[in-house]
Order: C-alpha cells, then sequence, then structure tokens
C-alpha cells in the first residue's frame, strides 16, 4: 500500500560502485569504492560486510517491517584480495524469535516509592 | 515602587560585629571530628576536619584533616565532596603512606554511585579510571585486592549497558548497529558475564541475516569457552534448527578477539 | 631589591594575618554567593590589592543583578590579638532596570510591537514582580537576534541593526536602550523553482510539499520549515543522503525573492554509535527510541534536528544537546547525545472557584517519568462546594515497544447537581485506553470505559427535592392540613417525575473510537491550526445502558493579524437508544441523554438548554437534556492594547448559536411517583454574544466571560424556559 513511510536503513547500495568490485581487487580499493563496511568480520579472516535494509512503517504506530534486505559480503584471500563477492538477500534471513532472557545486570535500582518522590521538590515524605 | 521592596521581609543583612575567632588545639579539633564519625554526624565532622585545614595551614594536622574529610563524606555518602577532598589530599601529599587510601577513597566515591545498565554509566568508566590508577600508583597497598574486584565488577556494568543497546536495536532488526555492539562487548569486555550473552546474539543476528559462517564461528567459540552456559545451548539449537553445525572458522575476528589480536578498524581501549 | 615599607598598610613583606572577611548590608545578594568569588581571605596576610579587586568584583555583582547604583565601602578594623578584619560594607541603593527602549529607523514595524518581540522589558507597575527589566548584556544581544529574525519573518530581506548602545542615565534613575536599525524594502517571493540534482528525485512530489508560494511575503522561517519538510520526504524517498538548499536571488528592483530549491547529495556518512550521556534518570531506551534513525544509518541532519525537537517535547529534560565528533574512519560519525534530567514530579495543592462547582481545592501528585521509563502517573483528590473525587491515571506512551499510548484511568466523582436538576449524581469506574497515532497530527484512541452512575434525590429539611412522593416528617406535614397537595411541595422544588424514575444505579459498559486531527501550532495558546475531535461510543456489552453516541468538536484557529486570533468552533453530537434500556415508554435512559449549557452556548446556565419537564412548577431545575444537539461560535482574542504584554491580558469577543433537542426518555411513570409528564422540546436556536478576559496569571490561567442571549426558548407563559447565566468565572490554577 502506498500510504505510509518507506526507511531506507544502513548502507545505501549503489550499483555501479559495486560493480567496479572485482576479483583480486586489493582492500584499499574497495574501502575507496564502496566506503568502510557496515561491520567488518576481520581482515585475517577477511569478511566485511554492507547491510542495508529498506523497511516500512503504514502507520506511525505499527512497527517497521523490513521489506527489504541486502548484504554484501566481500570475501578477501590471505593476501588482502577480493576473493569473492556475496549477495544475501532477505530471502536468506532466517526468521525466528530472539531469546528474551537477559543477563541480569547489577546497580542501584531506584526504589519505588524513593522514585516517585525523589524527583518531587525537596519536600519527601518518603525519605 | 521602590517602597515595597524596601520593607522586604527577608532582610538578611546583618551589621558587623567585631569578634576574634577562637583557635583551639588542633588534636581537640581532630578527635572531636573522630567523636563526631562515631556518632555518624559525618556533617559535623567534615567541618571540624576541613577547620583543621584553615586554622593551621601547612602543618601535619591539616594533611590529617583532610584524608579523614574525606573519609567523613564518603561515609556520609557526600560522594563529589569526598572526591574533591581526595583530590586535594592527592595533589597536596602524593607520597604519604594515606595516599594510597586517598585514592581508594576516591575511586569508591565514584564505584558507589555506579547506577543501573539502563543509565549513563559514566561513573563506572571514572571508578575503572581511579582504581586502575590506584593498582599501578600503589601496587603493594591494601587495597589492591578490592580494587581489582571493583574493577570487574565496573566493567561488568559496561558490558551490561553496551549489551542492552545492542539488545535494543537487535529488536529494531537493526542488525548492523547490533552487531557492532555485541562485538564490542566480546572484544574489550571478555572477563565479564555478559561475554556470553554476546556471543549468542551475535549467532541470532548472523543467522537473521543468513550469514551462516559467522554464526557458526560466534557459537563455536561460545561453546569452546562457555561450554555448558545456557547462552551456548540457545545458540547451539538455533544452529541446528538451521541445519547448521557450530564450526570454529579459526581466523574469524571472534576467535582472533579471544586470542588478544587487535583487529582492523575497531578502535582499541 | 626590598622596597622600603613606607606605611604599615602597603608594605612589601607580610601585612597583619586577616581575621575575618565579613560583607555587611547586602540585601539582595546572599552572602554566600558574594563570599566565594572575593580574594581577600580569612588567616592570609592583608593584600591591598586583593581588597581593592574585591570591591569592583562585588560592585560587578550587583550590576549584573539589576543595582548599578550600589555603591561598597570597604575598611579594615584592627584588632587586640594584633589581627584585622575586612568589612566590606554594601549600600545597595534602589533598582536600575531599563527604564526606556527606544527604535530609531523603524518605520514600518511599530516600536512597540518591536518591544513586544524582545524579553528584556521596560520598568513598569509588575517589576517588583518580575526580573526581565534588569539590564542584562546577553539578555539584550539576544533580543537583537529576536528582532533580526522577526524582520525575516516579515519579509525584510535587506535588515540590518546598524547600531545598540546602552546609556545609564542617573536621574532617570535607569538604563536607556537605542536600537537604530536600517528596515531595508519588504520582499515577496518571485517565482519558485525545484532544481533536482539527484538522480531519481521526483520533483513534482518536491513542489506539492513547498508552503512558500510565489507572490506572499518572503518569510525566512517558513523557507526553513520548508527546507526541513522537503528534506524529509526526498530523503524518504529513495535517498537518505539527499538534502534540499534553498537558494534565494533578490531582486531589489521589483522587490522579490525568487526562489529555488536545489535537492543535492550530502556527503556520505554513516552514523558509527550514539551515545547517550548524562540521563541519571531516565532509561536509555526512552531517549534512544525518539531518535528515527539508529547505528550504521546514514547521517541525516534533519531527523536528528526532529529527534533533538521530539526529546524537548518530552518534557523529561532541562537541557538537550546533540553533537558531532569524527568516528574511527572518514565516513563516520559518532553522535552524542547530552541530556539533563530535571525533576519531573510535582506534588501540587491548587484551588479554584467556578460558578459551576463553587470553590474547588486539589491535591495531586503527578509523575511525569515515572521511574525514568517515560510513563506517566497521576494520582489526584478533588475536594469542593458541590462535587469532590479521587482519580487515578497510568499511561505507557510505548506499549509493547511502539508508538503506541497504552493508559488506564480510574476515577470516583460526585456531583451535586441540586442547583441546575435536583438530582445528586455519583459516578466510579475506569476506562482502558490504547491511542494509536496513524500520522503525526491523525490519532486514533480506542477505549473501553466501565463505569458505575448513581443518582440520587436530597429529601431532606434544606433541600426538599422529593417530599411530593415521599413526604418528609415534621416539614411537609407542616405546611398543610395532612394531605400533601403538589402545589405545596412542589413550591419548595421537587424532581421530575422522570429524574425519580432514574434514580438508583445504573453500570454502563461502552467501547468507543476518539478521531484526534491536530495541526496546532502550540497547545497552550494556538494561534494558527486546526483541531477535531469525533467520538463515537457504543454502550451494551453488558450493563444497563443499551445506545449508539457519536459526539463531534472541531476549532480552527487563524492569526488574522499580529497577535489577534479568530477562532472558529463547530460541535455537534447525537445519542440513539436501542434494545431493552428497561424504560418503559422511552428508549434511552435520562442518565444518558445530553445537558448542554454554558459549554454550547456561553450565556446559558449549566443545564439551562435542552428539553424540561413542565408539568411541576419547578421547571427551571428539571432539565431533561436531549438527544441531537449542535453548536457554533465565533471568536476573536486580542491583546489589551496598551498594557504590556508580560501582563498576560487579553481579550476577546464572541458570538455562539446552538441547540439541544430530542428528549427520548419516558414519559408514563408507575408506582409512588405515578402518572406522566408534559415536556418542552423545542429546537429552536439559541444564540449569545460576549466579551471574556483572559489572564496568564502566575497562579494560572483565569477567565471571566460575560454573554448576553439573544434568543431563547421562552416556554410557555414563562414555564420551562431556559436559564442564563450572563457571568460566568473560571480560575485558580490550572484545571
Amino acid at each position: 500500500c502506498t500510504v505510509g513511510e518507506e526507511f531506507h536503513r544502513g548502507y545505501l547500495v549503489d550499483e555501479r560502485a559495486l560493480s567496479q568490485v572485482k576479483k583480486g581487487m586489493s582492500a584499499e580499493q574497495v574501502l575507496q569504492t564502496l566506503g568502510t563496511p557496515s561491520t567488518v568480520s576481520t581482515v585475517g579472516n577477511r569478511n566485511w560486510y554492507y547491510i542495508s535494509q529498506k523497511s516500512r512503517r503504514p502507520l506511525q504506530f505499527m512497527g517497521e517491517q523490513v521489506v527489504d534486505q541486502q548484504v554484501t559480503a566481500v570475501y578477501f584471500d590471505k593476501g588482502l584480495r577480493v576473493e569473492r563477492v556475496a549477495l544475501y538477500g532477505i530471502q536468506d534471513g532466517r526468521v525466528f524469535d530472539f531469546i528474551s532472557r537477559t543477563t541480569p545486570a547489577g546497580g542501584e535500582e531506584a526504589s519505588f516509592l524513593g522514585q516517585i518522590f525523589r524527583g518531587v521538590t525537596s519536600f519527601n515524605p518518603f525519605g | 515602587c521602590e517602597s515595597l521592596s524596601s520593607l522586604n521581609p527577608f532582610d538578611k543583612s546583618e551589621t558587623y560585629k567585631p569578634e576574634i575567632v577562637s583557635n583551639s588545639p588542633p588534636e581537640e579539633i581532630y578527635n572531636d571530628g573522630l567523636a563526631r564519625v562515631q556518632k555518624g554526624d559525618f556533617d559535623g565532622a567534615v567541618k571540624k576536619f576541613s577547620s583543621l585545614d584553615k586554622q593551621y595551614p601547612y602543618t601535619d594536622w591539616a594533611r590529617k584533616g583532610l584524608i579523614m574529610e574525606a573519609y567523613a563524606n564518603y561515609e556520609g555518602g557526600f560522594y563529589e565532596e569526598s572526591i574533591t577532598a581526595a583530590k586535594r589530599y592527592l595533589q597536596s601529599y602524593p607520597n604519604t603512606a594515606d595516599a594510597a587510601y586517598a585514592q581508594y577513597l576516591m575511586a569508591s566515591s565514584y564505584y558507589d554511585q555506579i547506577p543501573d545498565i539502563t543509565r549513563d554509566q559514566e561513573k563506572s568508566e571514572r571508578a575503572i579510571l581511579a582504581l586502575q590508577e590506584l593498582i599501578q600508583r600503589y601496587p603493594n597497598s591494601e587495597y589492591v585486592a578490592d580494587a581489582k574486584k571493583k574493577i570487574q565488577v565496573a566493567s561488568d556494568q559496561l558490558a551490561g549497558k553496551e549489551l542492552e543497546v545492542g539488545r535494543f536495536y537487535l529488536q529494531k532488526r537493526n542488525y548492523a548497529g547490533a552487531i557492532n555492539r555485541f562485538r564490542n562487548v566480546v572484544s574489550r569486555y571478555q572477563t565479564t558475564r555478559h561475554v556470553e550473552e554476546a556471543l549468542q546474539r551475535l549467532t541470532e543476528a548472523y543467522m537473521a541475516m543468513g550469514i551462516v559462517n559467522e554464526a557458526q564461528t560466534a557459537a563455536a567459540v561460545l561453546g569452546h569457552n562457555f561450554p555448558d552456559s545456557p547462552w551456548y545451548k540457545d545458540a547451539h539449537a538455533l544452529l541446528t534448527r538451521g541445519g547448521v553445525e557450530p564450526r570454529e572458522d579459526s581466523q574469524s575476528w571472534i576467535s582472533k578477539a579471544f586470542r588478544g589480536v587487535p583487529q582492523v578498524g575497531q578502535r582499541t581501549g | 631589591q626590598q622596597a622600603a615599607p613606607r606605611n604599615r598598610r602597603v608594605s612589601a613583606t607580610q601585612g597583619p594575618i586577616v581575621n575575618r572577611v565579613v560583607i555587611e548590608g547586602n540585601k539582595r545578594v546572599e552572602k554566600a554567593l558574594i563570599e566565594d568569588q572575593l580574594q581577600a581571605r580569612a588567616r592570609a596576610p592583608y593584600n591591598q590589592a586583593a581588597v581593592d579587586a574585591d570591591v569592583q568584583r562585588i560592585l560587578e555583582i550587583y550590576q549584573r543583578s539589576g543595582r548599578g547604583l550600589a555603591q561598597v565601602t570597604p575598611r579594615v578594623v584592627d584588632l587586640p590579638n594584633g589581627t584585622v578584619d575586612v568589612v566590606y560594607t554594601v549600600v545597595e541603593g534602589d533598582k536600575t532596570g531599563v527604564k526606556e527602549i527606544r527604535f530609531v529607523g523603524n518605520s514600518q514595524v511599530s516600536s512597540s510591537r518591536l518591544r513586544g518581540v524582545m524579553q528584556t522589558t521596560e520598568t513598569n507597575l509588575l517589576s517588583f514582580l518580575k526580573s526581565t527589566d534588569v539590564y542584562d548584556p546577553d539578555r539584550l544581544a539576544n533580543d537583537l537576534e529576536l528582532i533580526r529574525r522577526y524582520y525575516l519573518k516579515n519579509g525584510y530581506a535587506d535588515f540590518r541593526i546598524v547600531s545598540s548602545d546602552v546609556q545609564f542615565d542617573p536621574n532617570a534613575g535607569g538604563y536607556v536602550v537605542t536600537i537604530a536599525v536600517e528596515e531595508g524594502e519588504q520582499y515577496r517571493i518571485g517565482n519558485v523553482a525545484v532544481d533536482p540534482r539527484l538522480p531519481g528525485v521526483d520533483a513534482e512530489a518536491v513542489r506539492r510539499g513547498i508552503t512558500t508560494s510565489a507572490g506572499s511575503v518572503y518569510n525566512a522561517e517558513a523557507v526553513e520549515r520548508t527546507v526541513q519538510n522537503l528534506t524529509a520526504n526526498v530523503a524518504r524517498q529513495g535517498n537518505p543522503f539527499a538534502l534540499v538548499r534553498p537558494v534565494g536571488a533578490r531582486d531589489p528592483s521589483t522587490r522579490t525573492v525568487s526562489l529555488t530549491y536545489v535537492v543535492e547529495e550530502a556527503p556520505r556518512i554513516y552514523i558509527e554509535r550514539i551515545n547517550v550521556r548524562g540521563n541519571s534518570r531516565t532509561r536509555d531506551y526512552v531517549i534512544r527510541r525518539e531518535f528515527e534513525l539508529g547505528e550504521g544509518d546514514a547521517y541525516n541532519q534533519v531527523l536528528i534536528d526532529r529527534a533533538e525537537r521530539r526529546l524537548n517535547n518530552l518534557g523529561y529534560f532541562k537541557r538537550v544537546r546533540i553533537s558531532n565528533e569524527p568516528g574511527s574512519s572518514a565516513d563516520r560519525v559518532v553522535v552524542n547525545v547530552d541530556v539533563e534530567d530535571q525533576s519531573t514530579g510535582s506534588f501540587s495543592i491548587s484551588g479554584g472557584y467556578s460558578t459551576a462547582d463553587g470553590f474547588i481545592g486539589e491535591v495531586s501528585v503527578t509523575e511525569t517519568n515515572f521511574l525514568g521509563r517515560g510513563q506517566f502517573v497521576r494520582l489526584a483528590g478533588q475536594l469542593g462546594q458541590r462535587s469532590n473525587g479521587v482519580d487515578f491515571s497510568f499511561t505507557e506512551p510505548y506499549f509493547l515497544g511502539y508508538r503506541m499510548s497504552a493508559g488506564i484511568d480510574l476515577f470516583s466523582k460526585f456531583s451535586d447537581q441540586t442547583r441546575y436538576s435536583r438530582y445528586e449524581n455519583r459516578m466510579t469506574g475506569g476506562t482502558l485506553r490504547l491511542g494509536l497515532p496513524f500520522t503525526e497530527e491523525f490519532t486514533v484512541t480506542a477505549r473501553y470505559s466501565l463505569y458505575q452512575q448513581e443518582i440520587e434525590i436530597p429529601n431532606d429539611a434544606e433541600r426538599p427535592y422529593n417530599d411530593c412522593s415521599f413526604p418528609i416528617p415534621g416539614f411537609t406535614d407542616a405546611n398543610r392540613d395532612g394531605v400533601v397537595t403538589r402545589a405545596e411541595c412542589e413550591a419548595n422544588g421537587e424532581a421530575s417525575r422522570a429524574i425519580k424514575q432514574a434514580q438508583g444505579e445504573t453500570l454502563t459498559s461502552l467501547a468507543g473510537l476518539t478521531f484526534n486531527y491536530n495541526t496546532l501550532d502550540s497547545t497552550r495558546n494556538p494561534r494558527n491550526g486546526f483541531y477535531a475531535e469525533v467520538k463515537t461510543d457504543f454502550a451494551g456489552l453488558g450493563g444497563d445502558s443499551h445506545y449508539f453516541r457519536v459526539t463531534g468538536d472541531a476549532r480552527y484557529y487563524h492569526e488574522i493579524i499580529e497577535d489577534v486570533v479568530g477562532i472558529a468552533r463547530v460541535q455537534g453530537g447525537h445519542i440513539m437508544g436501542f434494545g431493552d434500556n428497561g424504560v418503559n415508554g422511552g428508549d434511552l435512559r435520562i442518565v444518558d441523554h445530553f445537558f448542554m449549557g454554558p459549554s454550547l452556548v456561553r450565556g446559558f446556565a449549566p443545564n439551562g438548554i435542552g428539553p424540561r419537564d413542565i408539568s411541576t412548577a419547578d421547571s427551571r431545575a428539571n432539565a431533561l437534556g436531549g438527544t441531537t444537539y449542535f453548536g457554533a461560535s465565533l471568536e476573536v482574542q486580542f491583546p489589551i492594547f496598551g498594557l504590556p504584554r508580560d501582563l498576560g491580558l487579553k481579550g476577546a469577543v464572541f458570538a455562539d448559536a446552538g441547540t439541544l433537542y430530542g428528549y427520548e426518555g419516558p414519559t408514563v411513570f408507575t408506582g409512588v411517583d405515578g402518572g406522566t409528564i408534559r415536556v418542552l422540546d423545542s429546537d429552536k436556536i439559541r444564540s449569545s454574544v460576549g466579551a471574556s478576559l483572559l489572564w496568564a496569571s502566575p497562579l494560572g490561567p483565569i477567565r471571566f466571560d460575560y454573554a448576553i442571549a439573544l434568543s431563547k426558548e421562552e416556554g410557555i407563559n414563562g414555564v420551562g424556559a431556559d436559564r442564563t447565566q450572563a457571568f460566568r468565572f473560571s480560575g485558580g490554577t490550572r484545571f
């Protein structure tokens, strides 16, 4: 549906620049043409990932649904030369629920009543 | 209508009356301060100890008063005042016996103000810096052991916050933001409890994008270092459900992070 | 070499030790504030230079706080033990505010209007209350910027401030500020063009977004707003790096500015990290969720500004500042969000008076950022002459992480309506609501309410409103020979049979939707914009009442000329009973009817309009309510000429019209108050004209309305007539 807003997330893919990345190209040249990757595995492991997403939000209260996702992975060989370029589309992504459990973390948690009145003027019946 | 403000009830000015400020002997003031600390009147104790510095400047009493002033402030929970007093002590008496204690008081003042992970962790960072300085400048002081423990807890807080923000972006399916946050936890806070969850979240994020080899590596490192962690069970389950076995790709940055080799494009420290 | 000691005071060797440094005569300024600025120290050797510096320092403090005439005389008091006391005696003198602000060269815009734009004000009768008339160089510099922006907003593209100088005029006892300006010509907008230098940009869509139309007066602020909207739209269309830049070409001969909106690409920079700092109370996600862009996304200044605006509107922070610093590589930037929490809890005791409820007091505890989670909590209790109650309200603005505001309200309200309708009403219940914003302006709220309503007719010696049916021993009989005749018991006021029938408890369980459309420029005192609210309610999911109700209220604000705001308002509603409402002969309970008064047409008393039971002599107080109402109102609000603006006084004139009709309650009754009632149900248009005074007083908004009814329902030779109430007052702190 046309109503609603569309968002471009992450890296903006530039087809022309992407087509210039050829096998054997140096890491420096890739940096020049594509820019810094969204996230880097490591030069050692030599995988660079450019993550771009298009999401839509039909109505403002709704969450954003990812409508298109493209991850451009640039794999380098040991000599830091481009080995191959892989594209992962939205269909590659596995759909599952993230684990809701979280690692417990400490820190002074404001007590319930202390919190409600700490914000109030100096007068604080609950001390 | 100036007349209105002249009959202002809050007339605060007083006229000058000559009066000589009596100087009681220093030990008396010092002991009075100690007594007040025992009684728990930290406010009064601080006033007593700071008056020592005013009335007997450049004497050993002033030094003692200053360290006790830092202590009384700390016990009374006036952390900022305790920090300023401790800093003044470290500037004027850097290599006295109590310098380590002053440094410890300052670090503890920051440490005791550490909020929960959804709030600004600036106090944790300050606490870590002060504790590290304590360990580095007074290596054999009796506070080093406790300092190490406190550093662990404070960096655990920092890792917790990083993880919290990572989860926020993962929930919004912003994988780039999430992965970089989780990476930060894995590479800078490996010794904290949060690293297990960070590795599991990395598995989730990479799987959600379909980059299976990175997911495998993350899960493998998690299994390798924390075999019986519940997070590893979740990561393993996610991979097997996706029909893929966790396989450590030894060159992956994650395994590298655990062997401490800094990576390109990642700020150290 | 050693300077020879000429006299004890100025000696190169150590002067006497200072015992104490004392300030006296300081009424206006705190002693502590002065003390920590002084250089002369107790227990340090006396130093003449330090004392001289202190005198200047104290004078400067006083000048800053508006006392330019203050004098400070230092003196040294020798003490028996050889030490000295340094005493600064201050004579504060009276306030030296800004006596007059003069303008030179402002032919197009009047001086009083320019003064209105400035924050610095002239000393006047309110000066003991305010501090804005104190001469403060920073505030004056800020004022010059405000004036410049005002001129740019009204088309004076060549505007320039020639000079602004401040003279201290001793006999006027204050400062005289003279600002010389060079206005230049007023420009209008020539042609407006779009220059898309980016592939794939839909120029037509961009053109549609332009609000600065050719021919209208050139308005710098409107151009700025247009650029922001255009950038947001274009960034959405496909390229998050798109940026719109306005290029204005001035043509002095035709006094027009032709505007070209250039669409180009900003440098491709991505956000590496968003650091939220300083949030000691508010939680990180409450701040982070206001950003429409996240880490790893393209850096877009417009979206950053929009987030900053949103954070400020939350009201949780004293200060919000978003700054950038270079990231770990050339095309990366780190965004730092520095916030400073402010206390968002308020524990307020307020009082007020309104002709409808009489005197009323309220105690309330409100926390708008509960536990730092951005949740709103409010607990309030009201106690008044004719009404009291308690209510609790909780709202979570981001329910389940979406921008849905879920909330619950619980209330128990008692109101004594006997002055207008001879019954007391207690309502106890709760509402669950879910707010769904469809766009920035349009929101739909889904509601479910369950409440118990209890109607009771007081029947005692002072308020014998039911003594015809239930005679009060020793009171009703007293005025007759044993037989209760209707004429007498009605004379002291008697509730209509319909209301007697409605006594008792009714449970209402209704679900409803509220549609809000709001483009007002400010909620507190709007100048431009449109506000509309339509409510549809369906009662009958269980409970005793069964009806379908729809009400609507739309207001249009338009600033006719500077500070004069015209308001046009239309409202209406209809309710339709269905099924079994437990009411023989009618298809809607009395209680569920609309009861209208001043809220529909000013100049009428509460429940003063609408169908009445004219079968009793007390018909004036027996409104039965109607099922259909509609009304319209035209109002013009204007500042009262001649009075300084910061008094906050505004006048208004208005004309209202409206009607309420269609009683569909029961008319035949059985039992103790059996019999039938005759209802006067006229759909005559009631109208009135009037004027009001609005005062944004330090206590809170106060409003006086005076309205004369032009046309009203006269009733049948006086019986069943509308009730008018010319004067209406409501005020006290915010109600």
